[in-house]
């Protein structure tokens, strides 16, 4: 794999409309990209299996080396050291960046990474930058993934002897649909077909539903539904989810997530060992980045040595006459990453909640992810659930991935003789989606954890006399007011025949199908006309593109309130 | 939410899959649009109370109108093994969602109780078989005993409502307590509640027999002959009642027992004729619709 076939296929946004059905069965196959790690997994017949590039390796590190003309991933370029990725050269983190503006938190904290990440805080896309022969060349979060996609795709073409296209990809809960289109570009600039985004404890859920079928095939036991907490946890991002499972069907009741992962507690530790780390690598100087990351390496291997001893010894020299010589024992690494934790807690109880679940009814738990080895995560989800064992045969790194793959022979159409394709996954909504009405509020039209394919409606209308026009500006998340979620989009109604406020009815739908696609459509009528007073707006979302962090103020400063909506309360 | 139920069903004659693909691939001018969704605010609110009519939940699932939860979760998931898209395409898509409508009504007790009622089929879950789930709603797994005040000896003394806030409510207009969720507390706080009960009017029954004494306690209308009676009435001795009722039921022939085995091919076939009749309606609807004001636009091209 010399030179990879580096083709941007497409660069449409819309690549959605042909995900109907293929002409010849091809099984699409199940990749997972992680913040740190990566694997492709593929149904081959009999069960699923992962692949391995050249070097043996099931689990890939996710990181673009730009060290010559052509960027190497981590899929087939070899390292001489560790050290190498933290060079400078590499871009890493990728899916902690992408479809990120640069006020986001996540992004600032992603300042102190050995590449550059430069803010200027007005809400459009971060300037990322590789640094070549002592020159930063920048690039974006989407041209990193495609070109370490674009290898994968040529490793899993090589040992599987055909042409990929389609993939299922499993995606953090917390993603908002912009991230979700990001993620579809970098899929279409490889030339890859997105068929299904997963959420990946959803993913991990149809693993335990096979599972589940299998043992009860086994036993010739009753099919009665089990109930089962996973929770997932990686280097980017921290997801729980409750599914119901019986027969082979994973229903999720609830999903929550956050972007809080072993990025975090990395973070932490440096700060906790180096208290003044940012103000010593500000200028992302050769030294400085040297230093950054021989301290990365020496923190890394400090936690997962925590994960086994109670008390380690960290010494090392990070040149420029700065040394670090301490013991950290575990109490205080568990201190130093209690707001980690404590937001773990929360996501675990608030999923619980959200899928009306009782810790006593469930059958098992599951603990994924990198992050599932910190004997605090292990400790804290089995407090919640008062379960004194995690469930056994699940893989913690590989389950997603597994679970990708199987979901990728069944949308392929693949069926099994035995039984082991009998599955189906039935999603539900991470995160609510709605409008704004009145000003900044925001109301869901439908709702989170509302099962998929999923259609809802509200009717809305005027806010003043003879108004003609109406803003319709989708948000996706669950504040009650609109600058804490994600902008999806907007569009004008026009041709509101013209009438007292509150009179005209404003219909809002909107209909997310099984692959994921948000469509939008507003109608509006007089009460009791016969047919609407315009043609109806179909408009598929998300529509925002780069630097839409701006976009809602704008439209704010230019109408204000002369376009709002309010909802229609019925006469019953 | 107000909008929840009804209106959700407004888009759904339009845009059925067919008509959807036949405009795609025509690739007809946007002015079709406008008849397709035509038909939105058409609906209206007067005919939108007929399309829920018209749909039944109870044919759409395949399961009798006195199935039990588990029941319609059974039949729920087989149907979508078959018909979800991710197994049947995009296709699969209009009628999912009505199976994710129908399961949502179905599984809430609240949602199916005022479905039954816009149905006309109030009451009908606890006339055949026992094994029903009452009007109380479970807190996790069904469980093998339940919770029931007896209305009739109970005082109104709310011991038991404080006690398990949870599980009992105090229903104002019947002057007595009753479960609300079956263990919506810990055993500790129920076994507490349930003794201090100064009657002892809250029992520990089978869950089979619940449905049938949860149905019982509830005031019935009692048939009224020429000027005499009619009013609302409820046995005084709930249990004895239920006994016989069940006897009764156990000595109709069981026809509807059949409904989680495996489906015969006279029963799948009566569910498909179910949903393309749904669906046939539909569509009729919509090409009437069509030509009634769709043929100016065709008209004036």
């Amino acid at each position: 794999m010399a030179e990879p076939a580096y083709t941007v296929a497409s660069d449409s946004e819309n690549t959605g409309e042909e995900k109907t059905s293929s002409a010849f069965p091809e099984i699409a196959i199940g990749i997972d990209i992680g913040t740190s790690q990566c694997s492709v997994a593929v149904w081959n017949g009999s069960q699923v299996e992962l692949l391995k590039n050249t070097r043996n390796q099931k689990l890939m590190r996710s990181y673009v080396m730009f060290r010559d003309e052509i960027p190497t991933g981590g899929v087939s370029s070899q390292l001489s050291h560790e050290h190498e990725i933290l060079s400078g050269a590499a871009i890493f983190n990728m899916k902690r960046l992408i479809g990120r503006v640069d006020t986001d938190p996540v992004v600032h904290v992603s300042k102190s990474l050995p590449f550059l990440v430069q803010t200027l805080d007005i809400g459009v896309r971060p300037f990322i930058a590789a640094l070549v022969n002592n020159v930063w060349r920048s690039t974006t979060p989407e041209e990193v993934l495609a070109i370490f996609l674009v290898e994968l795709r040529a490793m899993a073409e090589l040992q599987l002897k055909r042409p990929i296209r389609n993939v299922v990809l499993t995606i953090p809960v917390s993603f908002s649909r912009f991230q979700l289109t990001r993620i579809e570009r970098a899929c279409a600039m490889a030339g890859l077909h997105v068929l299904r985004l997963m959420p990946e404890p959803t993913a991990v859920a149809l693993l335990y539903a096979q599972q589940q079928q299998q043992t009860v095939q086994d036993n010739m036991g009753s099919g009665s539904e089990k109930l089962a907490l996973i929770f997932n946890m990686g280097a980017g991002y921290c997801d729980v989810a409750v599914t119901a499972t019986a027969g082979g069907v994973s229903q999720i009741k609830a999903l929550a997530g956050s972007t809080i992962g072993g990025e975090d507690i990395l973070q932490n530790m440096m700060r906790h060992l180096l208290p003044n780390a940012e103000n010593l690598f500000s200028s992302h100087s050769v030294n400085e980045i040297e230093s950054i990351g021989i301290l990365r390496i020496a923190t890394q291997d400090a936690i997962h040595r925590l994960s086994s001893q109670t008390s380690v010894q960290v010494d090392v020299d990070l040149g420029n006459g700065v040394k670090i010589c301490k013991v950290v024992d575990r109490e205080e690494f568990e201190e130093v990453n209690r707001n980690v934790f404590e937001k773990c807690e929360s996501l675990v109880k608030q999923c619980l909640h959200d899928a009306k679940v009782d810790v006593e009814d469930l059958a098992d738990v599951i603990l994924v992810g990198g992050c599932s080895y910190i004997p605090k995560i292990h400790n804290l989800v089995t407090g919640i659930c008062r379960k004194e064992e995690i469930y056994k045969g699940m893989n913690v790194l590989e389950a997603a991935v597994v679970g990708a793959a199987l979901e990728g022979a069944v949308t392929s159409g693949i069926s099994d003789p035995f039984g082991s394709l009998d599955l189906l996954t039935i999603q539900s909504t991470p995160l609510g989606i709605g409008i704004r009405i009145e000003g900044n509020q925001f109301i869901p039209i439908i709702p989170r954890n509302t099962t998929m394919p999923a259609r809802k409606e509200l009717a809305f209308t005027t806010v003043r006399d003879n108004q003609t026009e109406a803003l319709i500006v989708v948000y996706e998340g669950e504040g009650h007011k609109v600058e804490k979620n994600h902008l999806l989009g907007y569009f004008k109604i026009i041709g509101i025949p013209p009438a007292s406020k509150g009179v005209p009815e404003i219909n809002v739908c909107m209909d997310i199908d099984a692959s994921n696609v948000l469509r939008v459509l507003a109608a509006v009528a007089l009460p009791g006309a016969q047919h609407p007073a315009v043609p109806v707006m179909e408009v598929r979302m998300p529509t925002v593109d780069d630097g839409h962090g701006w976009c809602a103020e704008a439209l704010n400063r230019t109408y204000g309130s002369t376009m709002d909506l309010v909802t229609l309360q019925k006469k019953i | 939410m107000a909008a929840s139920l009804g209106p959700a069903h407004q888009f759904l004659a339009p845009k059925h899959s067919h008509i959807h693909h036949a405009f795609l691939n025509t690739g007809k001018p946007v002015s079709s649009c406008r008849q397709r969704y035509g038909v939105i605010t058409c609906c209206g609110r007067k005919a939108r109370r007929s399309l829920r009519l018209e749909k039944n939940y109870y044919e759409l699932l395949g399961v009798s109108a006195d199935s039990s939860s588990r029941e319609v979760r059974e039949a729920y998931r087989k149907l979508q093994k078959k018909h979800h898209p991710d197994v049947a395409g995009q296709q699969g898509h209009e009628y999912t969602l009505l199976l994710n409508e129908a399961y949502r009504v179905l599984m809430r007790d609240d949602l199916r109780r005022d479905y039954d009622a816009s149905t006309g089929r109030v009451g009908t879950r606890f006339r055949r078989g026992c094994s029903d789930i009452g009007y109380s709603s479970w807190k996790g797994p069904v469980r093998s005993h339940a919770l029931f005040v007896d209305a009739n000896a109970c005082i109104g003394c709310r011991e038991c409502v404080h006690h398990a806030s949870n599980t009992f409510v105090m229903d104002d207009e019947l002057g007595c307590a009753r479960v609300k969720v079956q263990y919506g507390d810990d055993e500790q706080k129920l076994e507490v509640s349930a003794e201090s009960c100064p009657v002892n009017c809250i029992h520990w029954v089978e869950r089979e027999e619940l449905g049938l004494l949860e149905f019982l306690t509830q005031p019935q209308p009692k048939d009224g002959y020429g000027v005499f009676g009619g009013g609302w009435e409820r046995p005084s001795n709930v249990f004895m009642a239920a006994k016989t009722l069940s006897k009764q039921l156990k000595e109709q022939p069981a026809t509807t027992t059949a409904a989680t085995e495996e489906e015969t091919p006279a029963q799948a076939k009566a569910r498909a004729d179910a949903s393309m009749k749904i669906k046939m309606e539909k569509f009729s609807r919509f090409w009437k619709l069509a030509e009634l004001f769709g043929l100016n636009t065709w008209n004036k091209k």
